[in-house]
């Protein structure tokens, strides 16, 4: 049981509690939420690793950097379709999104 | 656990911090008590940063996260609150089965990342400083980085494109 690992852990169980509200929650900006507590546990993995590794030179925090931006822009997005949605169906629940359903 | 006595006692606390707030986003039955523990957790993680000797990414994380991030997620939950009365459903009728892949998703990482060979672990820091990253950043990684900007002017204005009204003149 190294240092790396105990940070790793909590990564895990912060990557599972939100995979856990992108699945059970009904609300579709709350799954929003769930999904970046999923992008922060991946870069918590992603820093702890580069901090204990050695030979990542910086390439963990570099990529870290990256997703953070990614998340910003997906974020932006991603609430744009929900209000968008949301002056149509005036609705935010996720399972009354089957507009698709065939 | 990590390190000395004092380090091992932040590592705690930051853990516990970031995993209650964790689970307070998704059990809270009020969306905005929900955020409220979100803007805590991304504190806990940048916290966890600074422990993790990554000053750069925890102020990053506290700019872009807890500052804008944040803000446009409050903004949405005003925009769209709908609230009549009592809450009623606020979980979906899979619960159960999310509770299960969760659990089973945390033990087979946790139970590979034990059993993986990822080479030589130190105790010390290895994180570069701030002048190896820029170097990274503006000489390895310039393509990526330029792309990044490229992909997020694209988000912004497909963002103002999408929640735009019909007809409506930017």
């Amino acid at each position: 049981m190294n240092a790396l690992f105990w940070w790793l852990l909590v990564a895990f169980l912060l990557f599972s509690i939100g995979a856990f509200g992108v699945l059970a929650r009904r609300n579709v900006i709350l799954v929003v939420m769930s999904l970046e507590l999923m992008l922060n546990a991946v870069n918590l993995a992603l820093v702890a690793t580069a901090n204990f590794r050695a030979g990542a030179e910086g390439a963990g925090v570099l990529f870290a950097l990256f997703i953070i931006v990614i998340a910003a822009a997906e974020v932006a997005i991603g609430l744009a379709i929900v209000i968008a949605n949301y002056r149509n169906r005036r609705t935010v629940q996720v399972d009354t999104y089957d507009e698709l359903k065939g | 656990m990590p390190g000395g006595d004092f380090h091992a006692l932040l590592f705690v606390i930051v853990a516990v911090w970031i995993l209650v707030c964790g689970l307070g986003v998704v059990l809270f039955r009020r969306i905005m008590y929900s955020a409220v523990a979100m803007v805590f957790c991304f504190l806990g993680v940048a916290f966890a940063y600074a422990l993790l000797a990554a000053p750069l990414v925890a102020v990053i994380q506290i700019l872009v996260y807890v500052g804008a991030i944040s803000v446009v997620i409050i903004f949405a939950i005003m925009l769209t609150e709908v609230q009549t009365g009592r809450l009623e459903l606020f979980f979906n009728r899979q619960t159960a089965v999310a509770a299960i892949t969760a659990l089973v998703g945390a033990a087979v990482l946790a139970v590979v990342s034990l059993s993986a060979d990822i080479g030589k672990v130190g105790d010390q820091s290895l994180t570069p400083g701030l002048r190896q990253l820029s170097r990274l950043i503006f000489d390895r990684y310039v393509f990526p980085f330029e792309l990044v900007s490229l992909v997020l002017v694209g988000a912004m204005v497909g963002a103002i494109v999408l929640a735009r009204r019909e007809g409506e003149r930017p």
